[in-house]
């Protein structure tokens, strides 16, 4: 087993006096993934970014290895601990080479320039990530999926022993997603990286975690296994919904947390099928059961079928509250089953 | 990567003929002809004892250097607010920076000079230094509440009109003798640059601007975002610091010996993009330094030249060649 990487206690995270989340404790071993679950404004980024040491703990350690982080210089920070964050990453005139490659930039000299080692890391760190194609291309004209990849690559490039991400997939449709958090998990297993991370996606964190940490108000609430945690009784006390409405919903704990749409011409799945012929937002957003008063913007084929061209479903973390306010609604609609389409 | 590499050595090699170009032109040109081998016996014998000698070395000679040294120090100048603020269009005099210096170096000279004094070119540094400091302070605590860019733009300009007011007003209760001397001053000029004064300015902008180059690693970190900068390993506190200080050293020395000129520190940082395809601070600061001094030796030419023998103030003709290149950078900006 591989030792103990990154490790608090009593740890509290907050801006100014204030604490947001109190006495956090845990340790995450090389490989592992331990991810942060819990409702907005729980406190999720305060901490991730207090680990970063973006903000001073209120009180408690982080420790990295057996080193205290506090102390510690910030290039031999940048060595040992590595971000993926939310920050929208403002990269004027830069390819996607650049970007990874500025994760070498704490173990360049002064003006930071590449040696030939340091582009054979980042080559390498493009190839794990499957970005290598994207070297060339602008940055800031790729996909979100893709963008993504090549910050989780830049974050390799800084062979961290920890690496933290906040909400990496939030961006992302199911597809990327899944590509996303699959590689990461690869990649914490081969390289010992110690993750944490902060996810909205229950299902998501159910799969990918070694170990789930339930922040509800200010405090740890749970920590283990999410086989152990993620039953639907608890989703509901910690998300603070109504009694049966996650079941209701998803049909069962950790089953799929999208809506299939199995009156849909191209299920499962649209084997077959071109892609001009079907729009994946049908088969996984919640919001569709709602019928015309999802929140979003669609129109109907000429068969019929609703073509959503700005989703509501929450992509994007400010939707979050909107869609959490109408959970009961959605809820008692998706129970009975949808419209087949 | 390669093709890239190419592409910086012949702009460098094309920005670096240009420079050598306008100088040349900049030493040849003016009201009174000089013939090129009447050039070269002055700047063998480092003057003479005709008018046209003495006009190519006390006057052309301090001037184009002062006018290329000074360029260069306003476009880096610009290139460094622009990554501070990650707004392309933040520059020292659109923020209101040059205007701060100004004020400032006019009231330090007014006050000199009502008790008899002359400054020297130490202490009108300082007084710009102190101008373009107060007012970055103050553009920094709008920048605290005001998170939309563009609006910090229109309050840097607001600053800027605040502080020409005020100068105007001083301006109007000092001696008419001195009132003169300012107001030249204050519209932005290359003339009146001399010897004395290029030793401190090339010195002030050399230094300046090889520290810039030095932060250029730091920077290139700093313009993916202040999260990821501070993952990479920069103290951001002194980086910011650092940032800021060099930004206003670097533009109160262009205030100080030829008062405010207008856009020259957004336009050729953008020129220099569009032509480098790169914004990577270490090819940026010394492309900005000589698409800055190849910016202002152009536009001062045309200063002298158009309407000899009375001169242009400097910030019209930087305008009528550098607010375009604004203008057409927002449009693409929106566009994009």
């Amino acid at each position: 087993m591989d030792e103990i990487i990154l490790h608090t206690k009593g740890l509290a995270a907050g801006y100014g006096e204030k604490a947001v989340l109190r006495d956090v404790s845990f340790s995450v071993r090389g490989g592992e993934i331990l991810t942060l679950i819990g409702p907005n404004g729980a406190g999720k980024s305060t901490m991730l970014r207090t680990l970063a040491r973006q903000l001073a703990p209120l009180a408690g350690t982080v420790c990295l290895g057996k080193e205290d982080l506090a102390p510690m210089h910030e290039n031999e920070l940048a060595k040992k601990l590595s971000i993926v964050t939310t920050e929208r990453v403002r990269a004027e005139l830069m390819t996607c080479a650049d970007v990874a490659a500025t994760g070498r930039y704490p173990y360049t000299g002064r003006l930071g320039i590449l040696s030939e080692a340091d582009k054979k890391i980042v080559a390498e760190a493009m190839a794990l990530v499957h970005v290598t194609e994207l070297a060339e291309q602008d940055f800031s004209r790729i996909s979100d999926g893709q963008r993504q990849r090549v910050l989780l690559a830049r974050a390799i490039c800084q062979e961290p022993e920890a690496l933290l991400l906040d909400e990496p997939t939030s961006f992302l449709d199911v597809r990327h997603k899944i590509e996303f958090l699959t590689t990461l998990r690869s990649l914490a297993r081969e390289k010992h990286i110690a993750v944490v991370m902060s996810l909205h996606e229950l299902d998501c964190a159910a799969r990918i975690s070694d170990t789930v940490l339930c922040v509800r108000d200010g405090v740890v609430d749970r920590v283990g296994r999410p086989a152990e945690i993620l039953t639907s009784d608890y989703i509901e006390t910690l998300y603070g919904m109504a009694p049966g409405s996650y079941d209701a919903f998803f049909g069962g704990a950790g089953e799929q947390s999208f809506f299939q749409n199995r009156g849909c011409k191209s299920f499962p799945c649209h084997k077959g099928v071109d892609e001009a012929d079907f729009n994946c937002l049908f088969c996984y957003c919640p919001l569709y059961a709602l019928g015309d008063g999802c929140g979003g913007s669609f129109h109907y084929t000429e068969k019929g079928v609703k073509s959503c061209v700005d989703c509501a479903f929450p992509h994007r973390r400010e939707n979050y509250g909107k869609l959490l306010a109408r959970w009961p609604e959605i809820a008692a609609l998706a129970g009975r089953k949808p419209d087949g389409v | 990567m390669e093709s890239g590499k190419g592409r910086r050595v012949w702009a460098f090699v094309l920005l670096a003929a240009l420079v050598l170009l306008l100088l040349a032109a900049n030493l040849a040109v003016g009201s009174v002809r000089v013939s090129a081998d009447e050039l070269r016996e002055v700047l063998r014998t480092r003057g003479g004892v005709e008018t046209a000698a003495r006009i190519v070395w006390t006057l052309r000679l301090p001037r184009l250097l002062a006018a290329a040294l000074l360029g260069g120090a306003l476009a880096v100048s610009g290139f460094l607010l622009q990554t501070f603020f990650a707004n392309p269009i933040a520059g020292p005099f659109v923020l209101g920076i040059s205007s701060g210096a100004k004020l400032t170096v006019a009231l330090t000279l007014i006050l000199a000079l009502s008790h008899g004094r002359t400054l020297g070119s130490a202490a009108m540094i300082g007084a710009a230094f102190f101008g373009s400091v107060a007012a970055t302070g103050f553009i920094l605590l709008l920048s605290a509440r005001v998170k939309k860019m563009s609006l910090l733009v229109v309050c840097g300009v607001m600053i800027g009109y605040i502080c020409n007011a005020v100068t105007e007003f001083v301006v109007t209760f000092a001696d008419d003798a001195n009132i003169v001397n300012l107001h030249n001053w204050s519209m932005g000029s290359f003339s009146g640059i001399r010897w004395a004064n290029l030793r401190v300015i090339a010195w002030v902008t050399l230094v300046g601007v090889l520290a810039g180059f030095l932060l250029s690693k730091p920077m290139s970190a700093y313009q993916l975002g202040e999260g990821y900068a501070q993952n990479l390993g920069v103290n951001l506190k002194r980086f910011r610091l650092e940032l800021i200080l060099l930004s206003s050293v670097l533009s109160a020395c262009v205030t100080a010996f030829a008062g405010p000129i207008s856009f020259v520190g957004v336009a050729a940082p953008h020129l220099m993009k569009s032509l480098f395809k790169t914004a990577k601070p270490i090819v940026m600061i010394p492309a900005c330094f000589l698409g800055g001094a190849a910016f202002c030796l152009f536009c001062d030419l045309l200063a002298r030249t158009m309407f000899a023998p009375t001169d242009l103030n400097i910030s019209a003709v930087t305008a009528v060649f550098g607010a375009p290149v604004v203008i057409w950078m927002l449009v693409k900006r929106k566009a994009g």
